[in-house]
């Protein structure tokens, strides 16, 4: 039903499935939305009933009174109903606000709610509207303030968030391990504009510069150059281009490399200089991928100076610029590599889009103080990060212009590092990597595959008294077998 | 005919497409690629658009001496006190030549027709273009193409610009009352950064002579507007993008931070105004973007980010002098304004943007220095030749349309070697912050509307003069008619473009009037009236001298100080001959005190203490000025027991006197003045030259000579005479010793600007802060 409608309408027949999107509205509180120019995140904290399954050890008095009633087991097992914290968080296109506003307000059962946090640029467009539908009144989060939160929080709190985007690797993503220490660092926001923050510990960040440059501005000029209104088909058209026919390279203008200055011949001097006296017709495809370089590049100089300015190592980069574009993040490290000879790296974040809507939340949660606790991603309520690479799933990318989620479980106690780790910054906990290694991935995923029918056997045999355990088993194998086949497509 | 130096060749080449090779072209040979015949050491820069050429040359000058007559002959000679030749000099001169690549054949074509020193064998090229054209200029000029590496000829030319062309940088300032305010030249031009757009970014690191790192560079540049322009707007013409980008509104295309936020974004500092997000808006708007609009944008954008990127390599490695140059710059004040903006608002103020008048002629001058390293071009000082160079023009196109379709066509400039080394003055209390001219009439629109009034009216009597003054060579009016058109056309171009030459100021009026007489080959128009008012002077020194020993100590430390400004009241050519009326009526005049500016009590009670241990004293006019008012005062100095270091001008200028002549006027008094003849004996009294032949005196550009004997004798006085040396240049001078500035004001606008009457007295005796005056030592001299 989702995927026929136009996305640039707002069209309210649209029927949502509800509790695959918008989990547990029943319980939700402190509401967080973030409204960029193309998409909105909502973020809001909710109680999911659990049953837990108890151990406890034979009373020793009733152990005493009644021993024939007992069996001679060494404790007793009961399951119990238990109330536990989780974070959702749902990405849509702002097409679908109006939509989805209605939908969370016939789901809202608890009244206590009274404000929902806002932040992004189209915060202040759809305050009303906001308002207006959910009777909530709108308090609006100051932006950038939001943006560090939620990523110091993700880079806290969920492992291998940050990545190394490596086009000719085995692998394309290498994901970094958690730092015990996140500061400092530099955050790249890659908006319609380039804002760049120096973040120096959770309360203290400040902006140290910034470009017109940006999504926008490869948006808008490929727009007018191209007559493609859609930023991902401008993607791909960049993704298929040849950006030598419309750039001058150092090559062209002094016919091979000018060594005395270490410029190689392929090297580009001037974006778009060959349209600057050529009479001929450039295609769409070079015209888009030399303007997608000649951004990156900007982009990417413009990260290492201020980087090397304030010597910061750790460059993340994020906004909707990036989205996990391969090209994109492709052009961007190529270009810090470049710049900086390898001293800084562009890591990219899997969860960047979502910053904005959970600094929000946190924001809004502050009394909750949910920096206390460890959060853990419960991979089972969340997408995960797709290759948004035209050509490699076209399913799997009329998906991301649709609802992508988040979940996150509170753990009941703070999670900390070992001690006596001798080096807890490069601790790896896993032996393999199967992102790497793509044939122990294909014999571990066949593995998991194989044992999954005895997995659900023993999931229904462990509930005899339930008689829809055999039904909710079946649909774990159903959820599990497709992440499954998912992470057999993106290994990520 | 010419036209200011830059010509536009009849009216034929302003109707043919400029895209084309049209060989039709016929240049006036003499006034564009002149002095052919000497001509060596070719250097070429092709761009991408622009032909550079540079070659040097030798040009014969009539040049004006002075020579004491043989004592043998002197029976048979006049009564003249020395005799006047004309001379031929031969002078040394680099010449540069800007023009469109289209042009480049059939300048290949023209040079080869009149080059006759067929002693030069190859030809030293850089630019992009250098190999495209290699085979062509082989062929056509029959030299060797040597190629030389094109950033080593930039950072060349660069250096060599910044040291010896004073006023060769400037700030661009939109909306202050001038728009270009040039920079005085530095004693230490290192380090710098260079941000050289072409049609890409290359930012290089300059720290010394030899040593540059290209730290650097963009892609986005102006080929980057040029061909984004080009697809944007369907325009190819990069001026005309300009044009368009001038007129167009930057904010329907981009994204403000207003069109995201309602507002600013305060707590980040960011104002309403600011782009967010470079063509944002034509993301999601479903409108058509005027042309104007959308090139604004693109300008916006790309000088945003030059600018950015230079404030950061800036930072990054301390340098807060960033020169910008290339092709996109090329005096467009829109791209210079962008920039200079974009460098503001990145560094708070803490960079500032510089550019060159000459940027366009870097690779140029540097090939021709590397193919020129053993004529050791570097070792002299060169100066610019006002009357052979363009001067930089105001590219707006909106502004001067005429000035604008001569940028198509030819440009030149032209240095001369300097005879001598130039240097500052040792006693400058800060030499970087030292500007020599008084009034800055680029910025004071009142002002230079006088002053071009003035020198237009004085034109006519110049003409004269210089006619005059060759009675014997009959085409000396043809020649004089040639240097009045030359020079009335400068002053146009000056009333239009008051910085085509850096800061329009009295002195470089002055100058370049100097400079256009040469070039017409009246070296000297005063130097039978010079000689004619030493002689009569002369007459009168005895008595005067006698006459101030005959007064008390105190009445004649007046009288000297009413000498020097009497004799000082004849001057700038006043009038022919000198009347003792005037005189006196003048002393009437000065003896009422106080003058407009008046410390002569505090002089009076430094007379009264210890004697300085030695004066420079700059000089000025010849005749009565430097005989009967100069030397008495100096004479007092000597006796005082102060060295004395006279400074006159190397060349002549106006009525002043000149070393030559000072040479000469001094062994003549010196045989009837046993002090004088004492001085000069006992080498207590010493000539030096200026270095300068300008009626004004830039204190940052003195020869070297006279630097070495100022610093040798340990100089605590420097006296300063006259209206052009005091008043319109180093009125505001600070020196680390003692000065004395003394002039009478002989312009009634000038006198009024200053609050004072025509003939009203300047006596500025000024002793540097820290210093105690030693007069309150009060010892009385016998």
């Amino acid at each position: 039903i989702f995927f026929s409608t136009s996305r640039h309408t707002m069209d309210k027949s649209i029927t949502l499935p509800p509790d695959e999107i918008f989990r547990n509205l029943e319980n939700a509180k402190r509401f967080a939305i973030d409204i960029g120019g193309s998409l909105t995140k909502l973020a809001y904290y909710s109680t999911v009933q659990h049953k837990v399954a108890k151990v406890r050890s034979f009373d020793k008095a009733t152990k005493v009174n009644i021993p024939e009633a007992a069996s001679d087991k060494l404790y007793e097992i009961s399951v119990q109903e238990e109330v536990t914290a989780r974070l959702h968080f749902i990405k849509f296109e702002n097409a679908y606000i109006e939509t989805c506003l209605d939908f969370i307000k016939d789901h809202l059962v608890n009244t206590e709610t009274k404000v929902i946090k806002a932040t992004g640029g189209g915060a202040h467009k759809f305050k009303e509207l906001i308002e207006r539908k959910l009777g909530l009144k709108v308090d609006k989060e100051d932006e950038m303030t939001c943006l560090i939160k939620g990523c110091n929080f993700v880079l806290r709190n969920i492992p291998h968030e940050a990545f190394v985007y490596a086009k000719h690797a085995d692998s394309e993503f290498r994901f970094q391990t958690t730092q015990p220490d996140i500061f400092p660092y530099l955050l790249v926001n890659i908006g319609s504009g380039v804002s760049i923050v120096k973040v120096e510990s959770e309360d203290k960040f400040e902006r140290i510069g910034g470009s017109s440059i940006g999504g926008g501005t490869f948006w808008g000029l490929g727009a007018l150059l191209t007559k493609t209104k859609r930023f991902d088909e401008l993607l791909q058209l960049a993704s298929k281009g040849q950006h030598t026919s419309v750039d001058m390279l150092v090559k062209d203008i002094y016919g091979g490399s000018y060594g005395s200055l270490g410029l190689t011949g392929d090297l580009i001097a001037s974006s778009f200089g060959k349209s600057a006296t050529a009479d001929k017709e450039f295609s769409k495809e070079d015209m888009a991928k030399s303007l997608l370089h000649m951004i990156s590049n900007d982009i990417g100089q413009l990260a290492c100076l201020y980087a090397k300015l304030h010597n910061l190592s750790r460059v993340y980069f994020g906004g909707f610029f990036i989205r996990g574009h391969p090209v994109t993040m492709h052009t961007i490290t190529y270009s810090i590599n470049f710049f900086t000879k390898g001293e800084v790296q562009a890591l990219f974040l899997r969860h960047e889009g979502y910053l904005g809507a959970i600094g929000a939340f946190l924001k809004g949660a502050e009394e909750d103080n949910p920096n206390q606790y460890s959060w853990g991603e419960n991979y089972a309520g969340s997408s995960g990060l797709m290759s948004v690479s035209p050509d490699m799933n076209p399913m799997q990318r009329a998906r991301s212009g649709t609802f992508d989620m988040l979940e996150m479980d509170r753990l009941e106690r703070q999670l900390v590092n070992l001690p006596l780790l001798q080096d807890p910054s490069s601790y790896i906990p896993d032996t393999m990597d199967l992102t790497e290694d793509a044939l122990a991935r294909e014999y571990w995923l066949y593995c998991f595959e194989e044992a999954l029918d005895g997995v659900v056997k023993r999931a229904v045999a462990s509930q005899p008294d339930m008689p829809e355990a055999a039904e909710r088993a079946e649909k774990f194998r159903q959820k599990y077998r497709h992440k499954l086949q998912t992470l057999r497509h993106q290994p990520l | 005919f010419f036209f200011v130096g830059t010509f536009c060749i009849s009216a034929s080449i302003k109707t043919i497409n400029r895209h084309t090779m049209d060989k039709s072209i016929t240049l006036p040979p003499d006034e564009i690629f002149r002095n052919l015949e000497n001509a060596k050491r070719f250097a070429i820069d092709i761009g991408g658009s622009l032909t550079k050429l540079a070659y040097y040359s030798t040009v014969q000058h009539k040049v004006a001496k002075v020579r004491s007559f043989d004592k043998a002959t002197k029976e048979a000679a006049s009564d003249k006190l020395y005799e006047i030749s004309v001379q031929e000099e031969v002078t040394a001169r680099l010449h540069f030549i800007k023009f469109e690549n289209a042009y480049i054949e059939t300048c290949l074509d023209f040079i080869k027709d009149h080059l006759v020193n067929t002693e030069t064998k190859v030809i030293k090229a850089t630019g992009g273009g250098a190999h495209k054209f290699k085979e062509l200029i082989e062929r056509k000029l029959g030299l060797k193409v040597d190629k030389e590496d094109e950033m080593t000829c930039l950072i060349k030319g660069c250096n060599f610009v910044l040291r010896n062309i004073p006023h060769e940088a400037f700030v661009y300032a939109k909306h202050a009352d001038s728009e270009f305010r040039f920079q005085t030249t530095q004693p230490d031009i290192f380090p710098y950064l260079l941000v050289n757009i072409g049609s890409g970014v290359s930012i290089v690191k300059v720290e010394s002579e030899d040593k540059f790192e290209r730290i650097g560079g963009s892609s986005i540049g102006g080929g980057t507007f040029w061909g984004l322009g080009a697809l944007l707007t369907k325009t190819k013409r990069f001026d005309e993008l300009l044009q368009l980008a001038s007129k167009g509104q930057h904010t329907s295309v981009d994204m403000l931070v207003k069109d995201i936020y309602g507002g600013s974004y305060g707590s980040l500092g960011l104002t309403g105004d600011l782009i967010a997000s470079s063509f944002g808006k034509s993301a999601t708007a479903d409108k058509e973007f005027s042309k104007e609009d959308m090139a604004k944008s693109l300008l916006h954008m790309i000088s945003n980010d030059i600018g950015q990127l230079a404030c950061l390599y800036a930072k990054l490695h301390n340098l807060s002098r960033v020169y910008f140059g290339g092709f996109f710059i090329r005096g467009h004040p829109v791209t210079m304004h962008t920039i200079t903006y974009s460098i503001n608002f990145f560094t708070k103020g803490e960079v500032q943007a510089l550019f060159l008048r000459h940027e366009g002629y870097l690779g140029a001058i540097g090939a021709f220095l590397k193919g020129a390293e053993e004529d050791n071009p570097n070792q002299y000082s060169w100066g610019e030749n006002y009357a052979g160079s363009s001067g930089l023009m105001s590219v707006s196109p909106d502004m001067n349309p005429m000035q604008r379709a001569r940028s198509g066509t030819f440009d030149m400039l032209e240095m001369d070697r300097l005879e001598r080394q130039l240097v500052n003055l040792p006693l400058l209390q800060d030499p970087s912050s030292y500007i020599p001219d008084t009034m800055d009439l680029t910025e004071d629109a009142l002002a230079r509307e006088y002053w071009l009034y003035c020198f237009e009216e004085a034109l006519d009597g110049v003409v004269k003069r210089a006619v005059a003054s060759q009675p014997d060579m009959p085409e000396a009016a043809e020649r004089a008619e040639k240097f009045r058109q030359k020079y009335r056309h400068k002053l146009q171009t000056l009333r239009h473009q008051p910085f085509a030459y850096g800061s329009l100021t009295v002195r470089s009026l002055l100058d370049t009037r100097e400079h256009c007489l040469n070039e017409f080959n009246f070296p000297d128009p005063y130097s039978k009236i010079k000689q004619n008012e030493n002689d009569i002077a002369l007459k009168y020194y005895q008595k005067a001298v006698k006459s101030l020993e005959e007064l008390s100590w105190e009445e004649r430390q007046f009288a000297l100080v009413r000498g020097v400004l009497a004799g000082n009241v004849f001057d700038w050519g006043a009038k022919a001959i000198w009347h003792l009326g005037l005189i006196y009526l003048f002393i009437f005049f000065s003896s009422e005190r106080p003058w407009l500016v008046d410390s002569y009590d505090q002089w009076l009670e430094r007379l009264r203490g210890p004697p300085h241990k030695c004066a420079l004293f700059f000089v000025d006019n010849s005749g009565v000025d430097i005989i009967l008012g100069v030397i008495p005062f100096v004479r007092e100095l000597l006796s005082r027991g102060t060295e004395v270091v006279l400074a006159s001008n190397s060349g002549p200028a106006l009525n002043d006197v000149t070393n030559g002549e000072l040479q000469i006027l001094t062994e003549r008094i010196a045989a009837m003045d046993p002090v004088i003849q004492a001085g000069l004996r006992e080498d207590r009294l010493t000539l030096v030259q200026s270095g300068s032949s300008s009626p004004c005196l830039d204190l940052s550009r003195l020869d070297k000579v006279l630097a070495q004997v100022v610093r040798e004798r340990q100089t605590d006085l420097v006296i300063i005479e006259g209206m052009g040396r005091a008043i319109h240049t180093n009125y505001y001078a600070m020196l680390s010793c003692e000065s004395l500035k003394m002039a009478v004001i002989k312009n009634s606008w000038l006198a009024d600007r200053l609050g004072g009457k025509l003939f009203s007295v300047v006596f500025k005796y000024e002793v540097p802060a820290g210093k105690p005056s030693q007069g309150s030592a009060a010892v009385t001299p016998s």
